[in-house]
């Protein structure tokens, strides 16, 4: 039997105080990054509030500088340009990205004219089109209201789940560790400049589902322990102890989890990276939070307003 | 062994051969490359389609296309949603018309239209076929004689044309073979149909000849003298046929061959018609003032119209003089129908539609049709994504890798922290990898992969060892009090239980609403993942079940 965790005894509850710290900072930076997102301050991607992508290649080479001179002399200076390559991808090829310009009308389509431009500025070195996406402000509109929606009806969802499913207590607990696992993430984008966009907010909803898979783990242990609670001794001590038993569950689920993710991250491509990020640090908060955010919540009530057991 | 095990390992069996059985098309299918999918289907169309609507479907994101979505701006006056109708209308008619696979085109909301074109890339002509003002026109036919003769022509240039490529075989025999209808004053009925079984298809030598000689007509299955019906697998071949430059050259140039502007279907067969009009305008859709569905005195669905003075006039001599001839009604080169002119029309008329079949929503279509023409509806792009070969070619071999890799790396994580348990969890995880496909091609579930869907299935990789892993763990602990090794799995199964449904409910209530409201690829996201986690459950409970059960009478565990 190989076993990576042995019996351990980490004293997890007792290191709450660091424990609520960080999350607390976690939870502000993800706040704070919620609210701009409201304000229309944030990162939004081109699928929030419209704009343009082009996925075309030179003949010849070209540096990234030499296009974004180009693409800021034609008046897109504040266009995304990113290197790709792949194995079906040409060689030369770019993403170039542009948001927030109004919207398309008729045959004016804002990466016709961003094509033409660029085919302007580069006359003796063709550029080939593959893709193009061109989104207008109002179908922005739409897909963050569905966003929104899918959202408030996933987290409600959730919410009722866990309120039929624990008492109280728990319940709120549990509420607590699945928020700050979906701001932690939100708030670890905003820091990053990464975009706000479709993938992400999905990203962001499967964490919600997959991180309380943790957090029931652990509880479920916790309640089992409590039914002998008298022979276990201290509150404080049966959640460590629950705790710890499980740890190798949960570090083993982890470990295959973020290995199906890293795999999607280093060999998924460009389209899905920011997305398999997403869930990369979700899972790793996730688990985090299971152990140093929803038990000790219920470890710290507990103290401040004790209960019987039964 | 028990009789309950038995059977539970006699349903796995079943399952897995069922879902390799299912398979075989998609496994066959999506590893032919691009030039030989073309070759088949130029080859052996039959074959190809077969294989195509078996294997697992493909979103726009991987297998490349179009996916625009389109905004109808509120006439001045008038409903929206008619002005909705009527883009809708032609722009299905003019999808058709470039010949799209599978293209989807359907209303969204009250005033959207999302329009999806597979493998079609060509931006260009896509923006023609939203841009460009619909036309409606109506237009007399040949008579049936003249039709004849240009068939009789197309025949014989066609004929001679494949005796050189196959010089085999002479024939003779000049008749062309096409039954007309002889009561066409029946025909006042929109869609006039005949009731008659499509023939059998028997090849006898003499048919043979009979190919060889009219290689055109032979693919016109029957006719009421106006439409000219060819069953849909050979309408490939009959257009290519007619735009051959040796056809193209008989058609006098008064002539027009236009197809007809949707299937028609008799039982489960599907029919494309021809018509052969007289290329001259008659009359043009913007002297239209209105079209309306309506009921004739005996409940049957008619459409009413209206035209204005200048229509009239010109209506009312066109019909006085063609009494009895059909007239077709032609929206962007291709025909809506031809019913027979019954008497003079002046400002007003009626249609009839044909058939017993013939319902209110088919004078409704008609009468959206009519008003293509009349009211430009004022359409604008407000999304337009083309994914090319390269990208969507690009993400299906990236997505390919790190599928493979994720599901290699955790089986060898499982293999090696297990060991024989391991190997039982992996075989469960490989059965889940092959279900969830399995579940995608079901037939009327048809759920569509897509590059966000492939993300789905690598977490659900991740996320379906855990009902093991929980059980494993749980084992582990229960040896570890001293237990038996029947105990412990016995133990270890049913505390575990309630811990693994409770664990994923949270997931599947989340893939749930991302379903519901999550667009085309976060779609295909939620299928995969909520489908995974499903599976995931039952191969843990009953397949890795019944293994572990057999294995309570050993003295060691590998575990």
């Amino acid at each position: 039997m190989i076993e990576i965790i042995k019996n351990t005894k980490i004293d997890f509850i007792g290191k709450r105080k660091f424990s609520f710290i960080f999350s607390g900072i976690l939870i502000l930076v993800g706040l704070t990054a919620f609210f701009l997102i409201l304000l229309g301050k944030a990162n939004l991607g081109i699928d929030f509030v419209g704009g343009a992508m082009i996925l075309g290649n030179f003949d010849e080479y070209v540096s990234v500088n030499d296009l974004r001179s180009a693409l800021s002399a034609e008046g897109f200076g504040g266009a995304d340009i990113q290197s790709v390559s792949g194995e079906t991808v040409p060689r030369n090829s770019f993403i170039i990205r542009t948001k927030g310009e109004s919207d398309i009308i008729g045959d004016s389509l804002l990466t016709d004219i961003i094509a033409s431009r660029i085919k302007k500025r580069f006359p003796d070195n063709e550029f080939h089109i593959d893709s193009v996406d061109d989104i207008g402000g109002a179908v922005g509109k739409t897909l963050q209201e569905q966003a929104r929606w899918a959202v408030i009806f996933a987290l409600l969802g959730i919410l009722v789940y866990i309120w039929i499913r624990f008492d109280f207590r728990f319940g709120v607990a549990a509420t607590i560790a699945t928020f700050h696992d979906v701001l932690a993430v939100l708030g670890i984008y905003f820091l990053l400049h990464k975009e706000i966009s479709l993938l992400l907010m999905t990203a962001l909803l499967t964490l919600a589902g997959y991180s309380l898979t943790d957090t029931v783990v652990v509880y479920d242990r916790i309640r089992e322990n409590l039914k002998q609670f008298r022979k276990r001794g201290d509150f404080a001590g049966t959640v460590n102890a629950s705790i710890n038993e499980v740890l190798s569950r949960t570090i083993i689920t982890t470990g295959t989890t973020l290995l199906a993710v890293l795999s999607l991250l280093i060999f998924g491509g460009e389209v899905l990276r920011d997305f398999s990020l997403a869930l990369f640090f979700g899972i790793l908060v996730g688990t985090y939070s299971s152990v140093f955010v929803a038990s000790p919540v219920i470890v710290e009530w507990e103290k401040r307003s004790p209960r019987r057991f039964k | 062994m028990r009789q309950s095990q038995k059977i539970s390992l006699v349903v796995v069996a079943f399952l897995i051969l069922l879902s390799l059985y299912g398979l075989y098309p998609t496994f066959v299918f999506h590893s032919m490359s691009y030039e030989e999918k073309q070759t088949l289907r130029s080859e052996n169309p039959t074959r190809f389609h077969s294989l195509k609507n078996r294997a697992l479907r493909l979103g726009l994101d991987l297998k490349g296309g179009m996916h625009i979505v389109l905004e109808v701006q509120k006439p001045l006056e008038g409903k929206i949603s008619d002005v909705q109708d009527r883009a809708l209308e032609i722009i299905r008619n003019r999808v058709d018309k470039i010949g799209v696979a599978e293209p989807l085109i359907q209303k969204s909301g009250t005033n959207r239209i999302v329009v999806d074109l597979p493998g079609f890339t060509d931006i260009e002509q896509a923006k023609k076929l939203i841009g460009e003002t619909a036309q409606l026109q109506f237009k007399l036919l040949l008579t049936p004689d003249e039709t004849q003769a240009l068939l009789a022509q197309i025949d014989s240039v066609l004929a001679e044309q494949n005796k050189k490529v196959s010089p085999e075989e002479p024939q003779e025999g000049d008749t062309t073979i096409i039954e007309a209808v002889e009561d066409t004053s029946l025909g006042s009925i929109v869609d006039l149909f005949e009731s008659e079984a499509p023939k059998e298809e028997s090849i006898t030598e003499e048919e043979t000849d009979f190919f060889a000689e009219h290689p055109f007509t032979s693919l016109i299955d029957e006719t009421d003298g106006v439409r000219f019906y060819i069953p849909k697998r050979d309408f490939y071949q009959a257009k290519k046929y007619l735009e051959s430059s040796e056809v193209q050259k008989l058609i006098p140039s008064d002539v027009q061959i236009a197809w007809a502007t949707r299937d028609s279907y008799r039982g489960d067969r599907a029919y494309q018609s021809l018509y052969f009009l007289k290329k001259r305008v008659e009359l043009s859709g913007e002297h239209l003032i209105d079209a309306q569905p309506s009921f004739d005195q005996f409940r049957r669905p008619i459409v009413r119209f209206e035209l204005d003075n200048e229509g009239a006039k010109r209506f009312a001599a066109l019909t006085g003089a063609n009494v009895g001839k059909p007239l077709a009604i032609v929206l962007d080169d291709r025909v809506e129908s031809a019913p027979e002119i019954r008497s003079r029309i002046r400002k007003t008329g009626q249609i009839e539609l044909g058939g017993s079949g013939a319902s209110w929503d088919d004078a409704r279509l008609l009468s959206v049709v009519l008003k293509a023409g009349a009211l430009p509806a004022k359409v604008e792009i407000i999304q337009n994504s083309v994914i090319g070969p390269s990208l969507g070619q690009d993400s299906i071999n990236k997505g390919k890798k790190a599928v493979i890799i994720g599901l290699l790396a955790v089986i060898c994580f499982m293999l090696f922290y297990y060991r024989l348990s391991g190997l039982i969890a992996d075989f469960a995880l490989l059965l889940n990898f092959l279900f969830i496909f399995a579940f995608m091609i079901v037939p009327g579930i048809n759920a569509t992969l897509t590059l966000p869907g492939i993300a789905g299935i690598i977490l659900t990789m991740g996320i379906s060892v855990d009902s093991n892993v929980l059980i494993f763990e749980r084992v582990r602990e229960e040896l570890k009090t001293g237990k038996t090794i029947r105990a412990a799995i016995d133990a270890g199964y049913s505390r575990a239980l309630l811990t693994i449904i409770d664990s994923h409910v949270t997931t599947l209530i989340t893939a749930l609403f991302l379903f519901m409201f999550g667009t085309g690829p976060i779609k295909g996201f939620a299928v995969t993942l909520s489908v995974g986690v499903t599976l995931s459950l039952f191969t843990a409970l009953l397949i890795t079940k019944v293994i572990f059960d057999m294995r309570k009478k050993y003295r060691t565990l590998s575990i």
